[in-house]
């Protein structure tokens, strides 16, 4: 299991739990170990919405140096 | 006038010159149409004229050449009526068909004076320039590169090619920035023109930059609006499009006009037509992860309650059940129970009774043996009785007389009689002396004799022969 998954692995592990949960393949036992999962990759997903690590600063020093590179 | 010299006749240029302008004057009496491909429009502001350069090319070579001027009014109300019609201004590399006198100066040499210029042929020109850009680029395999890429799930990082200060730009940081839901996106701006002759150049330099640095970034965004129709040509470019196409990311184009789509526009990964669109794009890409996202956190506390509630209910029903189940179990114990008390009972008084009466049967013929036993036993006793009675009266007699002989012999031996019979009993401080050991000389003793007491001093003793 993928302790930091990106938005994509985030999302698709969490459709699996959520069709494992619908098909009833999922056991009260392994409830709680379920939700509480999906419950960080819920939270995984909303932060990839709302927040972003970016930083115009750092293109533009790549920029630079790929430019100068060039000359 | 020419002048003499020897036998030659000689001509000052003005009068060569002069003599031309003449001969074309008077030659070339009207205006007519040409056929020509704009090489260079040549305008200068300060002045407002144009002198174009005309050419004839073919397959890619200049077979024919010639100046040509636009003076200002003409270039002005000609490039007003190109606008109208063409959508985009009089401009350089394409064939247009135009009315125009030859003209002669003899500052300027041979040239055309455009009078007209028909934009309708131009306009056909460009659309068949568009069907060529849109041909090759189909040939070439690459018309759907850019729509063939793979679109990121969440296209948060996106490099802008735009103009800082134009509205369509404003209008979709507006909508991205200030979007209800909280979604981040990352936007940088680079900044081009996109409108006439040099934003072909501006955009692939742009693109160019942001191909250096594609790893920071998901999608390109090229937003326009706010121009109009006008000045749209160069999106038909075939060099600019095939760039597009061919970006190793998906290019989004809001670029904002409402008639035919540009060949920049067909093969960008999406064209939202106008900036706004392309916010509402992006963002509707945004809730296509976040709607599933909520759906499956409702879906996920729906089943898991469900779930447990379900878990709940059975267990409910099984520990109902169990305990119907071991309350009759217990009721119907209880009733055995019972029962086998009651049997119990009823056999044991029946025991007591079967007992009881052997018992007093028991008892019946004890006590009768007992009754006949004493009665054997009185009858015998009787006889004994009888029998003892008998001897007891002769043994009685027997024994009076013994005991009136030893009465006699009792008489005999008392010490008073013994006394009298010439015994006496010798003491010493009121004890009998029975041995000479008892008494020393001097001893005052006394002896006693039947009729009295004497007194003496014992003087010595003598032990008695053999003792």
């Amino acid at each position: 299991m993928n302790d930091n998954p990106n938005y994509a692995e985030a999302f698709e592990e969490l459709q699996q739990i959520v069709s494992e949960i619908e098909e009833g393949h999922i056991s009260v036992d392994e409830l709680a170990e379920k939700v509480k999962r999906a419950a960080l990759l819920i939270r995984i997903c909303k932060t990839k919405l709302t927040s972003t690590e970016e930083d115009v600063n750092r293109i533009l020093k790549d920029l630079d140096s790929t430019e100068s590179e060039g000359n | 006038m020419p002048e003499m010299l020897d036998d030659k006749k000689i001509f000052s240029l003005l009068e060569v010159t002069t003599s031309i302008q003449k001969t074309l004057a008077t030659r070339y009496t009207s205006s007519f149409w040409v056929k020509a491909e704009m090489n260079k429009l040549n305008y200068y502001p300060h002045s407002g004229h144009c002198y174009p350069d005309l050419v004839e090319k073919v397959e890619g070579k200049v077979i024919a050449q010639l100046k040509s001027t636009l003076w200002k009014d003409d270039y002005n109300r000609i490039n007003q009526h190109f606008i109208k019609v063409v959508k985009a201004p009089l401009k350089e590399g394409i064939k247009m068909l135009f009315c125009a006198r030859i003209t002669f100066d003899p500052m300027h040499g041979l040239a055309l004076r455009i009078i007209e210029i028909d934009p309708v042929f131009s306009l056909g020109e460009l659309e068949r320039e568009k069907q060529e850009s849109i041909a090759r680029l189909r040939n070439e395999g690459i018309y759907d590169r850019n729509k063939s890429l793979p679109f990121p799930l969440l296209p948060k990082r996106m490099a802008v090619i735009s103009v800082q200060t134009s509205k369509g730009y404003a209008d979709f940081l507006k909508m991205i920035d200030g979007n209800p839901w909280g979604y981040k996106f990352f936007h940088m701006l680079f900044p081009s023109l996109l409108q006439g002759d040099h934003a072909v150049e501006s955009i692939r330099y742009q693109l160019d930059r942001i191909r250096k640095v594609a790893s920071h970034f998901d999608v390109v965004a090229i937003v326009r609006g706010g121009g109009g129709e006008v000045g749209l040509s160069c999106f038909n470019n075939y060099v600019l499009s095939r760039e597009i196409a061919l970006f190793p990311l998906p290019v989004i184009t809001g670029i904002g006009h409402a008639t035919n789509e540009t060949v920049a526009e067909m093969v960008a990964y999406r064209n939202a037509i106008t900036p706004t669109e392309l916010a509402d794009y992006l963002i509707q890409k945004f809730h296509n992860f976040s709607a599933p996202v909520q759906k499956a956190e409702e879906t996920l506390v729906g089943r898991a309650k469900r779930l447990v509630a379900d878990e709940r209910h059975h267990l409910q029903t099984s520990v109902r059940y169990f305990r119907s189940v071991t309350d009759n179990v217990l009721i119907r114990s209880h009733h055995e129970i019972r029962q086998h008390a009651r049997d119990l009972f009823k056999q044991s008084n029946l025991n007591l009774l079967r007992q009881k009466q052997t018992h007093s049967s028991i008892v019946y013929k004890v006590r009768t043996m007992a009754l006949s036993l004493c009665s054997i036993r009185r009858q015998e006793l009787g006889q004994i009785f009888l029998m003892i009675r008998k001897d007891l009266a002769a043994y009685m007699k027997q024994e009076s007389g013994r005991m009136s002989n030893m009465t006699k012999s009792i008489a005999n031996m008392h010490p008073e009689n013994v006394l009298k019979r010439g015994y006496s009993i010798t003491r010493i401080d009121g004890k009998a002396i029975t041995s000479i050991d008892k008494v020393m000389p001097s001893d005052k003793i006394e002896t006693i004799v039947a009729d009295g007491v004497i007194m003496s001093e014992v003087l010595t003793t003598k032990k008695s022969p053999g003792s």
